[in-house]
Formats: C-alpha cells, structure tokens, sequence
C-alpha cells in the first residue's frame, strides 16, 4: 500500500504537468488550424497597368506567398456582345490587368493596411483591393486564450515540479542508509541514484501512458460518440502520435532534472 | 615498507568551533600491518577511523591515505580512492532489500564488473565466510554473526589493499567474534591487505603478529 501510494505521489504531479502540456499543445493545433483557415480566406485585389510577376510582388513585400492572375477575357467578351463599335480587343486593352495575392501567413489589420500602401504607392499598381472577412478580434482572442492557457500551464508546472522534487527527497530519505553505503564503497553519485532513477523513469512513463491515452481515447472513442461535427471534422487536432514522444520527452527530462537537482542537494552524512 | 597511512600533527573534530577531538597526532601505518585501535567509549576511534575513507576532513595537519592528501582530495579522486577499501562496520550496514549474495559483490557491482564475474566471485566469498547456502536469502532473515561475516566477505569482494574496521565484533557472541577475527587475519596473511581495527578490546587469542595504537586524552600512542 505504502509503495502505491509514494507512486501515486509522484505520478499525480507527472500527470498534472503532462495534462498541461497536452492540452496547450491541443489549442496550439486549434489556432494554428484557425489561422491557416483566416489566410486561406483572405486575399487582396490588386489592378496594375502593366503584368507583374510574384517576384515583382515580393520585392514589395516579403509576406506575399503567391499570385494568380485573373482572367478577364470571357468577361471581357461578355461584355463587347452588348456594345456596338467597340472590340473585346479595345476593351482588353483598356482593362487594368488583375491579381489575387495571398500571404504565407495569417496578417493582422494594421499589417494588411502596410502592405496596402507599400502596393499602392508602387508604380505600375492602380489600385488595392482588399476581401475577406475580419476575424481581427476573434483572433486576438485566440492569442489571449493561448497566452492565458501557456501562463497557467506554466504556473501548473512549476508547483508540480516542486512536488515531484519533494516526492523524490522521500524516496531519497527511504534509500538513504542503501545510497550512503554504496557512497562509503566508491559508487559514483549516477550509481547510487539509479535506484531513484529508475523509480522516476516508470512513474514517468506511467504518466506518459495515461496523458497520450486520454487525448487518444478523446479523438478515437469520444469524439465518435459525441456526434459534434465540429469536433468530429477537427479530430485529428486532438491527439497526434508524435504527442506521445513529446511528453515522453518532457517527462524525462523533468525526471531528469529532478533527480539531478535531489542528488546534487545531499551531503554525505556519517554512517 | 611504504606507509599506507600517515598523519602528522593530525587534529580532528566535526565543526570548526567544536572542541577538537584527535589532537596533534603522530602516527604511520604500514603495508601490510594488522592494528588495532584501542581506547574508551567517545574517545574518537570511530571519528578516526572516517577520517581515514574521506567521511571527516582533517581540521589541521596532515593525514596521507595511499599517498592521497585528505585534506584536499577531490571528490572525484576520493570515490576512486575508496574502491581499493574493504570497510566493515559495527551495525553490518548491508542493503536489507538486496540478497545476501548481491551484497557481497556490492563492490564488484560499483566497478562494473559483469554479471558473471560477480556471481562467480559472490560463490567463492560465501563459501570463504560459509555462507553458501544463504546466497538467495535476505540479510535481515539472519543472525548478527552470520550478518557480520556478509559484511567481511563485501569488504573482501575486490582483494583490497586496505580493510578499515570499527568495532566488527561489537554486537557478536564469542562463537561469531572468533570466526570474524579468523577471517580478518586470513585477509591479512593471505590477501596481504592492510588491516585497521577499531575495537574497545583486542582479542585474547590472536595467532598474527599485530600493533596496538591507543588513543588517550586526544593524542594517538603505539602500546609496545
């Protein structure tokens, strides 16, 4: 009983701050997700008296990713149908030429507004057309959530540490006299700490395995079940496989650091 | 034959303002010598004896263990140092969730021999302290004497050049005492190591030829 309950001391903790992490890396997937959306659906219109090619556009501005002209010949067509005297050819010729121009990232007002100008002021470009819809302060919620989220992740992580690092003094103090002797005989400090070493690397594990096990259970179990399409079309943002190394990593490394920190902490005492 | 332990003007004590408790002491211990070292109860014979594997700093003077200064030995250096000791205490100190035969070769296990080597060596050490058929079992299911010969053989594991021992028999029966004393003359004879006793009473049968320093009011004195 006594050793489940200094197991389920450490792996409490663990799991705290592997259940942090996961999730903000779960809401890091759902902005960076929602950002791809927002660049996506934003682009600017953009009218130039003479062809432009992207590095045309790029040399303006680095952050334009790629261009598409648009084709105003059948629409150009439609329209000399309707007149008399005048050839599509007249009206061709007459005509700006047309682009569309996305952004390799999602921009905020102030920086499309820059961009705007940087075009406008460009000979050769006529006029500036900005679309899409502004998601401005919905993004900027997005990045408060994340911002708050990371500070209490990070408040989480701190005192978890704390009661890992507490947790492995008592496991330090119930191996004491075992560590002392093993001192007294010339065992390097690696050594004598194996046996909290290896305490900690399968409390760690343990952790690992319930955290990356929850989040799978969410994607492949729950979500299923739970019939919200928006949930069930973003699954794949609620678990990756490469999570599980993630957290594995960080619970060593936090093992790690831990049992450094208890063992550099201690003084050898007389037996 | 070259000193193995030598201390000159070596004083001693836990704590720089605490009174000292080896003062001044002169003394050299050779290869190969077998000593005993005598005196009342809180005279410092344990607190020397730490001096000697590195647990207690010298407060003043010089103490040369293996030509190691333990004053200013590294860290490093002293953990080194303390593989080529055979030390046994008084209360045993073994490993009590370690068997019998995983602690007798605790000193194999520390230089990273494999584990061959160790359970070949683990049988020679108990049939040496006849303990054999006690290999599997755990120190606590056996006597003090049968504890204390685990703790002869771990100090024998890896043929050390030096055994420091304080008070081996303090908490044995005759019977016991005499088979741990046979065993530490033997290491003595025939391994060639170094042998220090700290004990508040030398044996009335001793077969080997050995030395008696005593500690008195501080200092440290050969009984010729």
């Amino acid at each position: 009983m006594k050793y489940i309950k200094e197991h389920i001391m450490f792996i409490f903790p663990m799991l705290a701050i592997l259940l942090g992490i996961e999730s903000s890396m779960v809401f890091d997937r759902m902005s960076r997700d929602y950002e791809k959306d927002l660049k996506a659906d934003y682009s600017m219109l953009v009218l130039a008296n003479t062809p432009m090619k992207l590095s045309g556009f790029q040399q303006l501005d680095r952050r334009i990713s790629s261009m598409s002209r648009i084709e105003k010949r059948t629409i150009v067509q439609e329209m000399a149908q309707g007149m008399s005297g005048i050839s599509a050819e007249d009206i061709m010729q007459a005509l700006p030429h047309f682009y569309t121009i996305h952004f390799g990232r999602y921009l905020d007002v102030q920086e499309i507004d820059k961009i705007k100008h940087a075009l406008v002021a460009s000979e050769g470009i006529e006029k500036v057309e900005t679309f899409g819809k502004s998601h401005n302060s919905s993004y900027h919620l997005f990045i408060f959530i994340k911002v708050v989220l990371w500070t209490f992740v990070g408040f989480m992580t701190f005192t978890s540490l704390f009661l890992v690092i507490k947790q492995m003094e008592i496991w330090q103090f119930s191996h004491r006299e075992r560590m002392q002797v093993m001192e007294i005989f010339g065992a390097s400090t690696m050594l004598r700490s194996g046996i909290l070493f290896k305490r900690a690397m399968i409390d760690a594990l343990i952790a690992t395995v319930l955290t990356s096990g929850l989040f799978a259970f969410l994607r492949f179990v729950w979500i299923k079940q739970s019939h919200i399409d928006l949930l069930m079309q973003k699954e794949a943002l609620l678990f990756a496989y490469e999570d599980i190394a993630i957290l594995g990593g960080i619970a060593m490394s936090i093992v790690i650091t831990s049992v450094i920190i208890v063992v550099i902490g201690s003084k050898e005492r007389k037996l | 034959m070259a000193n193995i332990i030598s201390a000159s003007h070596l004083t001693l004590g836990y704590g720089n303002n605490d009174a000292d408790i080896i003062k001044n002491a002169n003394f050299k211990i050779k290869k190969g010598d077998f000593v005993f070292i005598t005196g009342p109860s809180g005279s410092g014979k344990s607190t020397l004896l730490r001096s000697f594997y590195g647990q207690l700093r010298p407060k003043s003077g010089n103490l040369l263990v293996g030509a190691q200064d333990m004053g200013k030995i590294s860290k490093k250096k002293l953990q080194e140092l303390r593989t080529h000791f055979g030390i046994i205490f008084q209360d045993y100190k073994l490993i009590n969730e370690w068997s019998v035969a995983k602690n007798v070769v605790l000193p194999l296990v520390i230089a990273g021999y494999n584990a061959d080597v160790q359970e070949t060596q683990a049988k020679r050490l108990l049939k040496h302290v006849k303990l054999s058929e006690h290999a599997d079992r755990l120190p606590l299911e056996l006597s003090g004497g049968e504890q204390q010969r685990i703790g002869v053989a771990r100090a024998l594991a890896k043929n050390p050049t030096l055994i420091l021992a304080d008070e081996p028999t303090g908490n044995l029966d005759e019977y016991s005492s005499n088979v741990i004393w046979d065993l530490m003359e033997n290491a003595n004879e025939q391994l060639d190591a170094t042998v220090v006793v700290v004990t508040h009473r030398i044996p009335n049968i001793f077969s080997i030829p050995y030395r008696h320093l005593i500690i008195e009011n501080k200092g440290i004195y050969e009984v010729h």
